[in-house]
């Protein structure tokens, strides 16, 4: 008896130390509508990094490049090589979209695994990623559907719809559902592996405070580069699928 | 914790606190909204405003007492339905971060990828251009050297011809001293000839006339009878 009590109180305390939040918001109220204030603080410290450090980089642009415009000119070729693979000759335009969806997901989730959020202390819900919330991921996925309806339309007229009946009409309700699948996982394929991360290592960290959560922190590091690169490409390749020609 | 979480829950807020239905929040249109939002509201109101007041009244009544006399049990439950449900709470976060991820856009377009692009563009067309200059420059220095072989020829070939010439001259000059040579050695070998023939000449004539002399003595001596005249 008094060891079950015993248990269970340690239980309980080891529990009380975790706290995994998960879940949980901090709710701002604007008109008759609530927002996620976590989620927006975040969201607001990454664009300011971007911009901050793009500003700084590309203030003065060298003929040789220095460190900083080094780096950010590496940064826009590989955005370039992924816009250029995907969509084809015609990538110019599409370079930005594709570029700024990369590089905030990509600062997004290295912020939720690298600056120190948790010290800030918030009524309710903690700071992490912003792309830990499902309003980010599905906002950047319907904004990806958004792209490559407009780019097909905007490239072939009406002409476009004809991509719906085009291997033979039996596929028409695949080629509809097919619109909703590609904004559906897109954006929980980025919601649950930045989520599934987080959660780990906040729990490894509350079992094993130690050396066994690093490994998994740096497996993290990867996860959020690879969800990045996933997500820019597969955004890429849907702008690219309806832009191309059959004929 | 849990009676902070049910506290912050909007349903239970709404029916115990406010007898009186809420106004349907039709006022504030200025902000786009989420049809699926808009929608749970405007049924919610609905809801709320087809129940009579009497029937509210009990009903939130019973609603605070039994949430009064919830055990603990329960209370984790709905704390953890609760949080399940938030996992997946769409709300107007979603629109404003569609807005700044669009201004995100365009302001890295114009602070980064524009500007630097076109750097970037410019630098490797300045680039081609230097390498093709630098290949015309190689053209020139094989044109210079095309030059420079036609000149060697053409010298070769007049340094060939003067030494022909030279060649052609000298042996006409050798040629001549030879044949002055040649004609002053004639000349003294005829000159010699003449001389020999001339002193075979005497020599013959010389003998012809000891060959008389001597035949006459012969006939001396033979004949005992000189001849008178012969």
């Amino acid at each position: 008896m008094n060891i079950i009590s015993c248990s269970i109180n340690t239980l309980n305390g080891l529990y009380d130390i975790s706290g995994v939040e998960v879940g949980q918001h901090l709710y701002w109220q604007i008109g008759s509508f609530q927002v996620h204030a976590q989620v927006l603080i975040t969201s607001w410290v990454v664009i300011a990094i971007l911009v901050g450090s793009a500003i700084i980089a590309v203030r003065n642009p060298q003929t040789i490049p220095t460190d900083g415009q080094n780096f950010f000119e590496y940064v826009l070729e590989f955005i370039r090589d992924v816009s250029k693979t995907q969509i084809g000759e015609e990538y110019g335009p599409w370079v930005p979209f594709i570029g700024t969806l990369f590089l905030f997901i990509f600062v997004s989730n290295w912020s939720g695994a690298l600056l120190p959020w948790k010290i800030i202390q918030l009524p309710h819900g903690e700071l992490a990623a912003p792309t830990n919330d499902i309003n980010t991921t599905v906002a950047l996925a319907l904004l990806t559907s958004v792209a490559y309806f407009y780019a097909g339309l905007s490239k072939k007229g009406l002409g476009y719809f004809s991509k719906y009946i085009q291997p033979t009409p039996i596929l028409l309700p695949i080629n509809i559902l097919e619109d909703f699948t590609k904004p559906l996982s897109l954006s929980f394929r980025l919601f649950g592996n930045i989520l599934a991360d987080e959660l780990v290592v906040v729990v490894l960290v509350s079992l094993v405070p130690l050396v066994v959560p690093i490994p998994v922190m740096f497996l993290g590091l990867f996860t959020s580069g690879i969800q990045a690169i996933i997500f820019a490409t597969l955004a890429a390749a849907y702008i690219g699928e309806s832009m191309e020609g059959h004929h | 914790m849990a009676n902070m979480i049910m506290a912050s829950s909007k349903p239970l807020i709404r029916l115990t606190s406010s007898p009186v239905p809420p106004k349907p929040r039709l006022q504030i249109p200025q902000l786009s909204l989420p049809k699926f939002s808009s929608s749970k509201l405007l049924q919610k109101s609905q809801q709320i405003i087809s129940l009579s007041s009497s029937t509210l009244k009990s009903l939130s009544l019973f609603a605070a007492t039994a949430l009064s006399y919830i055990p603990p049990s329960l209370a984790e439950e709905i704390v953890e339905e609760k949080e399940k449900a938030e996992l997946f709470d769409f709300n107007l976060t979603l629109p404003i971060m569609m807005a700044q991820f669009l201004i995100l856009m365009f302001a890295l377009d114009k602070i980064y990828f524009t500007p630097l692009g076109k750097f970037m563009d410019e630098r490797d067309a300045a680039i081609k251009e230097k390498l093709s200059s630098v290949k015309d420059t190689s053209g020139e220095v094989k044109q210079l050297e095309e030059q420079a072989a036609a000149v060697m020829k053409a010298a070769r070939a007049e340094i060939a011809a003067a030494l022909n010439k030279m060649q052609k001259e000298t042996q006409a000059e050798v040629e001549q001293m030879l044949e002055e040579g040649r004609k002053k050695v004639e000349a003294e070998l005829a000159e010699a000839l003449t001389n020999l023939e001339r002193q075979k000449l005497e020599t013959i004539k010389s003998l012809d006339a000891q060959a008389q002399e001597l035949g006459r003595e012969i006939v001396k001596k033979v004949l005992p009878v000189e001849p008178k005249t012969i």
